[in-house]
């Protein structure tokens, strides 16, 4: 689309621009909350803007692209797709959940909320970058903030856990630095033609052994990121950890970035591999969908068993991939945007219950129906939506990924379908802990105020608008599938329409 | 010697006689301030001369040295080294009493001497070069009289530099018998191929890597860099751990310009000089508590990071090499810088704890760590990303895959030693901390620190103009 509006690089730079402003605003109290608000309140507007006009059109809708490093063939492309837009959209609305969750922060505010702006900045790049080192870029420059999130706002084990966080992604992502490079020269050999274009990598022909070792090496950043059994493990750390936005941001998008790699730049750039590997995908996604469901249930840590029932719901979304035919990707794609709302919601909920409580330990909670009914309320409507309960919004995913996987392989679905019960086992018993029983304090709580109305209301309207009438957000994912399952059976690799 | 030589070495003929004259102005009237403004002045003055005046041909000064758009390129880069370590040790040098024109005086030589050796084109124009700032250096390392760290790393530097001096003095002369000539350009120099078991030469190539191996501290002859580092003053340490091993880099690009080593016995020696210093610097990096001897030893990592660009013959090796050697040099300058500002006047502010929650009390000189931290660590959006990019970008296309992904490993490990300052600073509790008496960065130390930040940032987000100014001025 023609508009002289840079409205991509706004999405990406406006969030810096704000974290500037955060830092030299240090010396006003309360300066720092604002301008966050501004920012990503500015920023979701303009995502909205976008969505809205981008009703009826396919393909990339927006584009940009500058020389930047010419040396290399590196350039300054962005676009957005419908792909795009989906998860922008997505990470402009958690980010304005987020600064307002953190609304009450008394510890080193501005920096704070600068580190919530920057993760912003980082991971918008991530979703509109087209060039492979841009991509490398931002894929980076989010670790950061999360680093630090993490690290100085986090519970009794966070510097562990920010290190092991740090450590894990990028151990995945410096490999795939070396593919890229790979990759790159590879190209260049073959059309005299070096660019890092993500456009016009895809056309490489690589040796089949070659295709496998780079495949494996951007496999593992995405995977590291999903998180995939069995690299799971920094993710509970990390969610214990971090504070409630961050365990929100985590949830909500970062998660989301290790699909979106996977689907913009794993498969377009290596067909052959990546479709060979659908079936690994299958059964690693359903071994973390039963085995997360599991440890979930054995959690004490209510923060803890909302982060294995992450690992539990990313591996639906992996399931709808390894399925690859249209209903399973939509699916995927749609849970994603679904599970961040909940999860995102949950979190939020926790970390609530944990300002009032203080305690996240599903053992001292209870009670919460009697003390403060509207949370409560929220809690139970929201864990129904996690387990997935119909006319709410996991439904309309996981029901999406489950039919178009059983078109395939019936018997994945078939042990999918046992570990929506799984979700419901381990949901409900948080439930039952936290909601009724005996409470443990005789203190009285408060019941939610009108910031956390804010935060709440937006989220739960949203979790009945996808889970009744969930078009909308599945019109702009159309035209993405569809070209995925054409590029890879051009290339004579079949996939199911 | 004609003038138009003269006219070529006027940056080296700036500092050196910059140097002699404060020298002498110092014996009549010492006063520290107005020499080292006078030597801020000067060194600034080498580099403009450098960067804006251009001889008309690319001229050579008795065979030694080749003054050309490559060496004028680091001749640039070294006085504003100079000019920065003197601008970032007024405070420091008054805490010490670093009376009188000595310190800038030779810290000006130091400069003359890396800008010679990054200009030679002769083994002997290398030795001269190397010994000028080597020399300098036995006395900078000790400057601070009182401290027994400061004598025992200078004694130490001095042992290990004479002993390097005897090695490369004796490889030059096995490599002048070999081939008979001392000049760079002659093919003849590298042993490859069939001519690979001329024993002389290969003798006398081992003996001056060994020698430069000292210098630059590759493993195994990095022995001294961690007490040295942590023994000299941090601004001596700064210009010591950028300058002096980036200038025998860039001799070392002369060196072996154009000649491909793949194949041949000196590269293996090179293939296994640059794996070990990347293995065995991050393992011991990993086990230090005290920020100087980390980043010694991170040295020791990232030179051989520098040698792994070195191997790939081509412009790209070359190219990777000096945009690495620019975004080294700040990141490394500010860490430097940080630990000056910190340093009070009994004791160095190396350990970590000295640095708990430093990161809310000054803000400034913490966020210049964590840049520089995550510069070295070669994470994205600083310079040091995209000169590791350059590097492995160089090593992948030419052939040397392996020697890349154990440089991948290696920085992946390094992110735990580069986080740890960053950690203490930001996420330790400052209650139960060492307290060190801070004050405020003086103006001077402030605008090292800002150049440091900005130029690493700058790089990391817009290094076209530096990889096009680098292709242009490759020999």
């Amino acid at each position: 689309m023609e508009t002289s509006l840079p409205l991509l690089s706004l999405l990406v730079w406006l969030p810096l621009l704000g974290a500037l402003t955060c830092l030299l605003l240090r010396p006003y109290t309360g300066a720092g909350r604002w301008t966050a608000l501004a920012v990503t309140t500015a920023v979701f507007s303009l995502n909205l803007w976008a969505f809205l006009e981008s009703r009826g059109l396919d393909g990339w809708l927006w584009q940009e692209d500058h020389a930047w490093i010419p040396r290399y063939g590196i350039r300054y492309t962005l676009g957005m797709d419908g792909l795009s837009l989906t998860l922008t959209l997505l990470t402009a609305f958690l980010l304005v959940i987020a600064v307002l969750i953190s609304w009450r922060l008394d510890v080193h505010t501005h920096f704070f909320f600068s580190l919530l702006l920057l993760i912003e900045s980082g991971i918008m790049g991530v979703f509109l970058a087209l060039d492979l080192v841009l991509f490398y870029l931002f894929w980076e420059v989010m670790l950061i903030p999360m680093f630090f999130l993490i690290g100085v706002w986090g519970h009794e084990n966070r510097l562990y856990a920010a290190v092991k966080f740090f450590l894990f992604t990028l151990a995945g992502s410096l490999l795939m630095l070396l593919a890229m490079i790979t990759l790159y020269l590879v190209h260049g050999d073959q059309s005299g033609h070096y660019t890092f274009a993500l456009a016009s990598l895809v056309d490489t022909q690589l040796p089949p052994a070659l295709s496998w070792w780079l495949f494996g090496a951007f496999f593992a950043a995405f995977a590291v990121k999903v998180p995939l059994f069995p690299l799971h493990t920094w993710l509970p750390d990390a969610h214990t950890e971090a504070p409630t936005a961050g365990s929100v941001i985590l949830a909500g998008v970062l998660l989301k970035t290790g699909v979106y790699g996977l689907l913009r730049y794993g498969f377009p750039l290596f067909p052959e591999p990546a479709r060979a590997s659908l079936p690994v995908l299958g059964v690693l996604s359903l071994i973390a969908i039963f085995y997360a469901a599991w440890i979930a249930y054995t959690q004490s840590d209510a923060k803890r068993l909302i982060a294995y029932s992450s690992v539990a719901h990313m591996g639906f979304v992996i399931l709808g991939i390894a399925a690859w035919n249209t209903t399973a990707l939509e699916g995927s794609l749609l849970q994603m945007v679904n599970h961040g709302i909940t999860t995102g919601a949950l979190f939020a909920l926790i970390g609530m219950i944990d300002a009032r409580a203080h305690t996240r330990e599903i053992s001292e909670l209870g009670g919460l129906w009697a003390k403060a009914p509207v949370l409560g309320a929220f809690f139970l409507f929201f864990a129904l939506a996690s387990l997935g309960l119909p006319g709410l919004n996991n439904f309309t995913g996981e029901i999406l990924i489950l039919i178009g996987t059983f078109a395939v392989h019936p018997l994945w679905a078939s042990l999918g379908l046992v570990g929506v019960l799984f979700a419901a086992i381990y949901m409900l018993r948080l439930v039952q802990g936290v909601l009724w029983g005996q409470s443990h304090s005789t203190q009285d709580w408060g019941d939610i105020s009108w910031r956390e109305t804010l935060i709440l209301a937006p989220l739960a309207l949203l979790v009945l608008w996808l889970g009744l009438y969930p078009h909308p957000f599945l019109e702009p994912l159309r035209e993405p599938v569809q070209r995925l399952l054409l590029e890879s059976s051009l290339r004579g690799l079949g996939g199911l329409p | 010697m004609t003038l138009l030589e003269l006219h070529a070495l006027l940056p080296v003929l700036l500092l050196a006689a910059g140097a002699v004259a404060l020298l002498l102005a110092g014996a009549w009237q010492a006063h520290y301030v107005t020499a080292m403004t006078y030597g801020v002045l000067i060194a600034l003055g080498a580099a403009a001369i450098a960067l804006f005046y251009e001889p008309a041909t690319a001229s050579t000064a008795l065979g030694l040295f080749t003054m050309d758009s490559y060496s004028r390129f680091f001749a640039v880069l070294w006085s504003l080294l100079a000019a920065l370590t003197l601008l970032m040790s007024f405070r420091y040098g008054q805490r010490h009493y670093f009376l009188g024109g000595e310190y800038a005086a030779l810290i000006l030589f130091a400069a003359a001497g890396m800008i010679l050796l990054s200009s030679a084109s002769s083994f002997f124009g290398l030795f001269l070069g190397l010994e000028t700032f080597t020399l300098v250096f036995y006395i900078l390392i000790a400057f601070h009289k009182g401290s027994p760290l400061g004598a025992e790393a200078g004694l130490k530097y001095l042992i290990m530099g004479g002993v390097a001096t005897g090695l490369l003095a004796m490889g030059i002369a096995l490599i002048y018998a070999a081939t008979g000539t001392f000049h760079f350009d002659s093919a003849s120099l590298i042993p490859v191929g069939d001519q690979a078991l001329r024993p002389l030469l290969l003798a006398g190539w081992a003996l001056l890597l060994g020698g430069l191996g000292f210098k630059t501290s590759l493993v195994p002859f990095h022995l001294w860099t961690p007490d040295v580092y942590e023994g000299a003053p941090s601004p001596v340490t700064a210009l010591l751990a950028t300058g002096s091993k980036g200038a025998v880099f860039a001799a070392l690009v002369l060196l072996f310009a154009g000649s491909d080593l793949t194949g041949s016995p000196l590269g293996s020696l090179l293939w296994l000089l640059s794996a070990l210093s990347m293995a065995v610097g991050t393992l011991c990096a990993l086990r230090q508590h005290n920020l100087k001897r980390m980043l010694a030893y991170s040295s020791v990592v990232h030179m051989g990071y520098l040698l792994l660009a070195l191997l790939p013959a081509g412009s790209n090796g070359s190219g990777a090499i000096l945009f690495y050697l620019v975004a080294y040099s700040g990141a490394t300058l500010g860490a430097f810088a940080v630990l000056t500002v910190f340093s009070t006047g009994e004791s160095e502010a190396a350990s970590y704890d000295h640095f708990r929650g430093v990161g809310y009390r000054q803000p400034l000189a913490a966020l210049v760590l964590l840049i520089c931290m995550l510069s070295l660590a070669g994470i994205p959006p600083t310079a040091g990303f995209m000169g590791k990019f350059s590097i492995f970008y160089a090593a992948i296309e030419g052939g040397y895959t392996g020697l890349a992904l154990i440089g991948i490993l290696s920085s992946l490990i390094s992110l735990a030693y580069y986080l740890r300052p960053v950690m203490v600073m930001y996420m330790a509790g400052t209650e139960d901390g060492m307290t060190v008496t801070e004050t405020s960065c003086s103006a001077a130390e402030k605008s090292v620190l800002i150049l440091c930040l900005l130029v690493t940032l700058l790089l990391g987000v817009y290094p076209g103009p530096l990889f096009d100014t680098i292709a242009l001025i490759l020999p």
